[in-house]
């Protein structure tokens, strides 16, 4: 196929302004965003506004048949992108030229309707989506099918499992067929065995030539889906369309590199702000500050922070860790094993104890929250990087085999 | 291949396009289907209520009616005030529902592109199919009542779609501004509420004027016709009795002028704002 272009965009720019007391509360972009599009309601109250550019000079072209990958940060403009592509919302500088018909897909089963039937919803759904009446028609009975709802076509969706409707609003989505598709983060939903066949699905449309632009914060369903990738950052193109391989190891790079510094400097952080980490120190069991931690040993977490006030209570802080492609390997929560933190005073630091460290060596990345009655405190993504080297975890004196990143359980062996 | 070509950029302005509407054609039935079958599900009197809600509107208003316009009969005044009231009932539904058409369906727009006037145009669609059921009131007191049907009966229609047109054009116009300043929700059930009384719904536009003339020097009659439901409840009611309804020529003409300019600005207004809905929402 001869390569054409079918999206060019040239300098693309979307501008809001947003109320400063509402900026000054949130410190990312995402969080600003919807503080200010909030406080767009408070009319009265007079502050002072403040420009935003939630994406500047925006500029790439895709060639017909490409499967783009979007990637970025919460709040890097990957959302408001894909918005002004599906002509949601205009933009404020620059222009776009497609060629083809665009059917966007943000969100699984707009205009969804509880009292409707199955029947109705899809015809509802199909032709907010942009199908004609005969093109439902044609395809209706695929759709059940797919959806695995024949049964229940004529019960009201309300009275439908979550499971169950979900797989019919893909369904309905998935049985578009334009010439440029765009998703956003729409597979993360219904059990695994139905996301593999959504995966399937959209690895069939592109097989049959159609262009899809995908953003997702799933880095294997990108790296399985795209052949291209840009990557966004606080609105501006961090790293160029290129193959998905060098946009997604730019990415991770850039993404260890951050984690890099140092906490309390961190300004992608989400939260109210009463109780923020400043830092965080792995220590052994003496107490000495360790650069990694090693497989088999007791390592110690030491949190550091600041609040606004001298004390604060009720507070709940987890720390999830994942691997740098993405997976989740665990999370340490100190509500999950019920030792809460009834009062805290400035000045204190918090210590979180793995007993025989599980992970075999590798590099992962750790998500940090801190939150009081479920309200965000303090929530910064890949706050820091964790090195695992390797330990005896056994205490056998043997080196373990590994393939990383991977657990190592104990175990015991008997024969009786 | 059918190659279509969009270009997006910030200075875009699209104009109400019939080829673009009737691209969307099945998503304007389908989005006035779900209105008109979500509002009667669970309902024990279920579409009946379309009917319940204007009888009753009918009986009430005819009763007072027949009391104060004591110069005709009790029958023709029911006759009078059915044919009015379901004439401004109609235009009060168009009116407030399309004025909240596009903040209540936020959710489809910011999700999906589509042209956003599809939205009250299907809102419209349901009151029609309303008002519709609701004429069969208008039918059996037309018929009890042993009226005769004039020749001018053909021009009923038209006055419907001018009560249309009046309903969409105010009704576009406060979506607009509805959707960054929501007074607008609870200003529109005040501004029907006293309309119905500026408005010959209940007394004709004879007993209007003869008041103005008392207290007023007869000029400010033209103010009463810059109310455009006047034109259209007039002329219904002379399609439908012939006879005097037509209080003068000009001043009816001066309120079918205005639905025009209220529909334009509405339209122009709706248009100018469209594209920045989401933004807002």
């Amino acid at each position: 196929m001869s390569k054409e272009t079918i999206i060019k965009v040239d300098g693309l720019g979307k501008h809001y302004l947003l109320n400063s007391s509402a900026a000054q509360k949130s410190d990312t972009l995402y969080g600003a965003l919807m503080n200010g599009l909030k406080s767009v309601k408070n009319i009265g109250a007079r502050t002072e506004r403040v420009d935003f550019w939630a994406l500047k000079d925006v500029s790439f072209e895709i060639e017909r048949g490409d499967k783009v990958g979007i990637i970025g940060r919460n709040g890097a403009g990957k959302s408001t992108l894909l918005k002004i592509l599906s002509r949601i919302t205009p933009p404020t500088k620059g222009r776009i030229e497609i060629t083809g018909r665009v059917a966007s897909l943000l969100e699984v089963g707009t205009g969804f309707h509880g009292d409707l039937s199955g029947r109705e919803n899809i015809y509802l759904n199909g032709s907010i989506l942009g199908m004609t009446k005969s093109e439902i028609d044609r395809k209706f009975d695929e759709i059940v099918s797919f959806a695995e709802v024949e049964q229940f076509l004529d019960t009201p969706v309300k009275r439908y499992s979550s499971g169950m409707y979900v797989r019919l609003a893909f369904a309905v989505a998935a049985h578009l067929e334009p010439e440029i598709l765009i998703v956003d983060e729409v597979l993360a939903v219904g059990d695994a065995a139905f996301q593999k066949k959504c995966i399937g699905k959209m690895n069939d449309v592109s097989r049959d030539g159609r262009t899809i632009l995908f953003v997702s914060h799933h880095m294997a369903s990108i790296q399985s889906l795209c052949n291209k990738a840009l990557v966004l950052k606080n609105g501006q193109i961090d790293f160029p369309l290129s193959e998905t391989n060098l946009s997604l190891k730019h990415y991770l790079g850039v993404v260890t590199e951050q984690s890099k510094s140092l906490i309390a400097l961190r300004t992608d952080r989400q939260g109210e702000g009463n109780f923020r980490f400043s830092n965080i120190v792995l220590k052994d069991n003496n107490g000495t500050v360790l650069t990694a931690a090693q497989t088999g040993i007791d390592v110690t977490f030491e949190i550091e922070y600041t609040l606004k006030e001298k004390s604060i209570s009720n507070i709940s802080i987890a720390i999830t860790v994942y691997t740098d492609e993405g997976r989740e390997m665990f999370t340490l929560a100190n509500h999950l094993v019920d030792q809460p933190f009834l009062r805290i005073n400035s000045g204190n630091k918090i210590h979180c104890t793995v007993k025989k460290f599980p992970l075999n060596n590798g590099k992962y990345l750790c998500n940090i929250i801190a939150y009081k009655d479920n309200v965000i405190q303090d929530y910064i993504q890949e706050a820091f990087l964790l090195e695992v080297e390797e330990g005896d975890f056994y205490g056998t004196g043997k080196p373990v085999p590994h393939s990383n990143p991977c657990f190592l359980i104990d175990n015991k062996w008997q024969v009786s | 291949m059918n190659t279509e070509k969009i270009i997006i950029d910030p200075d875009l302005s699209s104009f109400f396009s019939l080829k673009e509407i009737l691209r969307y054609k099945s998503l304007l039935t389908n989005l006035a289907k779900r209105d008109f079958l979500v509002r009667y599900k669970q309902a024990f009197a279920g579409i009946m209520w379309a009917l319940i809600k204007p009888l009753i509107n009918v009986l009430v208003f005819g009763y007072i009616a027949s009391k104060i316009n004591s110069t005709d009969s009790v029958t023709e005044n029911f006759v009078f005030v059915a044919s009015s009231m379901l004439l401004w009932q109609l235009f009060s539904s168009v009116f407030n529902d399309v004025s909240n058409s596009i903040v209540g369906n936020s959710n489809l727009f910011a999700k999906v592109y589509f042209p956003k006037i599809i939205i009250p145009l299907s809102t419209l669609l349901v009151c029609l199919v309303d008002f519709f059921i609701s004429l069969i009131i208008l039918i059996v007191v037309f018929i009890v009542s042993g009226q005769t049907v004039l020749w001018q009966i053909v021009l009923a229609p038209l006055f419907i779609l001018l009560t249309l047109i009046n309903g969409l054009g105010i009704g576009l116009y406060c979506a607009t501004i509805n959707v960054k300043y929501r007074d607008v929700k609870f200003i529109v059930p005040v501004i029907i509420q006293f309309g119905m009384y500026l408005t010959p719904v209940i007394f004709p536009t004879k007993f209007y004027m003869e008041k103005i003339s008392i207290y007023l020097p007869d000029w400010c009659q033209v103010i009463f016709f810059l109310n455009p439901m006047v034109g259209a409840i007039d002329g219904f009611k002379y399609a439908l009795f012939g006879g005097e309804a037509i209080y003068s020529v000009p001043y009816f003409a001066l309120s079918v002028c205005v639905s025009f300019i209220f529909l334009f600005i509405g339209i122009r207004y709706f248009y100018r704002f469209e594209r920045n809905f989401v933004d807002y929402i």
